[in-house]
């Protein structure tokens, strides 16, 4: 019953290879949408998952199947799933030879399910099944992603004071971006995924840097699930590598082709800064005849212009690398051109 | 890795084993060109011996207009393609474009999926160019296209790269001719390549030229600083025709101002020492050390000479600071050695041989 687990060759970075147990649902026509469900942190009860969402789907009338990517913790959660899967039921579980991440979690299960519209959420309940079909239905209508924001909401004010903080921050920093980032609950073209440049942390920020890349990103509002009402407070650590993820963000969105814009700005002020109290002090020694060596504001000077030549140093480096890459790889997407609808020419790495 | 998005044969496509193509300098290439539906493999093709590249964004009045204009110049002189790039416009650019690309299969239109800026809509439009020669020019008409029969010409002469430069401008002195004297000169003395006029986009290249030059975020005004400093590519100018913006917006402003000086920084770097980064951080790394031991000499003689107000901290500090600099840039001179390493080989050296080929 069991197929062998085929290896993912070209994964990067050498990262282990990926076995995939396929049952049931393998034999089966590729259905027109997938459900990839990211079991991480703090899984629901798998079954219940599929048992909840699954008869939402069935509304729109399409084929689905369900993929569940685990990681080796999580292999008793998913028995259950296979029994359904064998009993017929279109799921399929994706095991994950290590903790790799929801980036790559999501990536490689989407390269593995054959559906040509995506939706994934994580192993809980976020949002309430029945806002689920709308999702993948905006998809068709022609948006290329669509991300659900939990609205209306019912938790308590802690968990949204919180999440509007975040949320907020984003918004200030990167100017466009969703208004509900953590919900993860999202359906897209497959496209999306295969075109956005997708890895660690940056996972949670997909709609923002799928628009990076030209597709059109689309926010519904889906009630928020009952399950979803607990009040979350992290450890400290958790918030900090939030900002850090935001700050990431902000310079990958704003500098990625052009680092010397803002380490030339930090780096320009702080040097001129320097530049100028030392000028100042320079012109009190030689005109004023005043002794500066016992003066800590030329240590201040000489700290400025030192911080500022770093910065600089660094944004040099960084546009060496943006430089090499350049030549080496296309920055950009194209969209098919205009006269190309209707007889659309078989892509020759599709076949 | 770089695929053309249009693989659909062009008229004078031929089935058969094997493409040559002769571009008007003389040279020959074969290109592949894969699973067009009608022949997969190798398919003779009569490539297009001129590319003109246009970026368009939100051109939609202008779009029309050039295309007749830049038809009836090339006319049928020369086999020809016309690449408009659509920069993400949000008027009706793209299908005015695209009904112009129905109409005339010797013009074709390459969408881009958002707005992505002048540099990069370029090199897409270099990417898809099959043409021997390819000429750049504005989307807004302040080119003349009768312009390019000369551009060629002065080409053929042996240069890589025929920079067009406008004599009379027709913009506000005040926003646009006056930042643009400015930067010219700053931008010629700084990178010692001699050109006048960086801003204007009316230029020929050598197709070589463009398989090297890589254009991305905002280098388009620095192309022949670039070909000269990254490709060693001959130059030639010639004075261009230049309109006033007839329709539409211009999308320059004086906001600018940094963006171009920083990128100047990053042009110039690439031109001294693109291939010897370690040079440059070392020069700095002298630098700083040279001062560092100035003030170390002067922690070390002011307190035995008594002078007034010498003190054992801020000498001595400012001395470590500086020696600590000249440290930090020369490891990261030797990081960006790295960086530069690993892309070796990447890239073919930019050779002609001389002499009449049989």
């Amino acid at each position: 019953m069991e197929r062998s687990a085929p290896v993912i060759r070209d994964a990067p970075g050498g990262m282990p290879a990926v076995g995939i147990n396929v049952r049931g649902a393998a034999a089966r026509e590729a259905p027109a949408l997938s459900v990839i469900v990211r079991v991480t942190e703090r899984p629901a009860r798998l079954e219940a998952i599929y048992e909840e969402y699954a008869p939402a789907l069935e509304t729109l009338g399409e084929t689905f199947e369900f993929v569940f990517a685990i990681e080796p913790w999580a292999r008793k959660l998913a028995e259950p799933l296979l029994r359904m899967a064998d009993e017929g039921a279109p799921i399929r579980v994706i095991e994950f030879a290590r903790a790799v991440g929801e980036a790559n979690m999501l990536r490689y299960a989407g390269e593995r399910c054959r559906g040509r519209i995506l939706l994934t959420m994580p192993a809980y309940h976020r949002v309430r099944a029945e806002a689920m079909p709308e999702l993948v239905r905006r998809v068709e209508e022609g948006a290329d992603l669509v991300a659900a924001r939990r609205w209306p909401r019912s938790d308590r004010w802690v968990t949204r004071i919180q999440s509007r903080a975040f949320n907020g921050i984003l918004r200030r920093l990167i100017g466009h971006s969703t208004n509900d980032v953590a919900c993860g609950v999202q359906a897209m073209r497959r496209e999306v995924l295969t075109e956005t440049p997708l890895y660690g942390d940056f996972f949670r920020f997909l709609p923002v840097l799928a628009s990076r890349e030209g597709f059109r990103v689309l926010e519904v509002d889906a009630p928020q699930h009952a399950d979803d009402r607990r009040t979350r407070v992290y450890s400290p650590g958790t918030y900090i590598r939030r900002l850090i993820d935001i700050l990431g963000l902000f310079f990958l969105v704003r500098f990625t082709e052009k680092p010397l814009r803002f380490f030339g700005l930090v780096g320009g002020g702080l040097a001129f800064g320097g530049f100028l109290v030392l000028a100042l002090l320079f012109v009190e020694r030689v005109f004023g005849g005043q002794p500066i060596a016992n003066r800590p504001i030329l240590l201040v000077g000489v700290t400025a212009l030192t911080l500022g030549a770093q910065a600089i140093a660094l944004g040099l480096i960084g546009e060496i690398i943006v430089h090499l890459h350049a030549s080496r790889s296309r920055g950009y997407r194209t969209l098919g051109t205009p006269d190309d609808e209707g007889d659309a020419p078989a892509d020759p790495e599709d076949t | 890795m770089l695929r053309p998005t249009d693989t659909r044969p062009a008229p004078g496509w031929i089935a058969g084993s094997q493409v040559v193509a002769v571009s008007p300098l003389g040279g020959a290439r074969a290109r592949f060109v894969g699973g067009t539906g009608i022949a997969r493999g190798y398919v003779i093709m009569k490539t297009p011996e001129i590319s003109v590249v246009c970026p368009l964004f939100n051109e939609r009045d202008n779009v029309g207009p050039l295309v007749d204009a830049v038809a009836s110049v090339l006319g049928d002189r020369w086999p020809w393609e016309f690449v408009l790039v659509d920069d993400g416009s949000s008027d009706d650019t793209v299908a005015i474009a695209g009904a112009r690309a129905r109409a005339d299969t010797r013009v074709r239109v390459v969408r881009l999926a958002r707005n992505y800026g002048q540099a990069t809509a370029t090199q897409a439009g270099f990417d898809v160019a099959r043409g021997g020669v390819i000429v750049t020019l504005d989307g807004d008409l302040q080119n003349d296209p009768a312009d390019i029969p000369m551009l060629l010409e002065k080409l053929g002469e042996g240069y890589d790269l025929v920079a067009g430069y406008r004599e009379e401008r027709k913009d506000r002195f005040m926003t646009r001719t006056l930042p643009s004297r400015v930067a010219n000169l700053l931008i010629r003395s700084l990178t010692g390549v001699p050109i006048r006029d960086n801003g204007c986009s009316l230029k020929a290249y050598r197709r070589e030229l463009v398989e090297r030059l890589g254009l991305y975020s905002d280098m388009h005004r620095f192309i022949p600083a670039l070909a000269v400093g990254t490709a060693g590519a001959r130059i030639a100018q010639v004075p261009v025709r230049h309109h006033p913006r007839r329709f539409g917006r211009s999308k320059y402003g004086l906001s600018r101002v940094w963006k171009v000086l920083a990128d100047l920084m990053t042009v110039i770097m690439l031109r001294w020492f693109r291939d010897r980064p370690l040079l440059l951080f070392a020069l700095g790394s002298l630098a700083a050390l040279g001062v560092g031991l100035l003030f170390t000499l002067g922690s070390i003689v002011m307190p035995l000479s008594g002078a007034p107000g010498a003190q054992a901290v801020v000498l001595p500090g400012a001395a470590i600071l500086l020696i600590g600099l000249s440290l930090y840039l020369l490891m990261v001179g030797l990081i960006a050695e790295v960086a530069i390493h690993r892309a070796a080989g990447t890239r073919t050296p930019f050779a002609r041989e001389l002499g009449r080929r049989p």
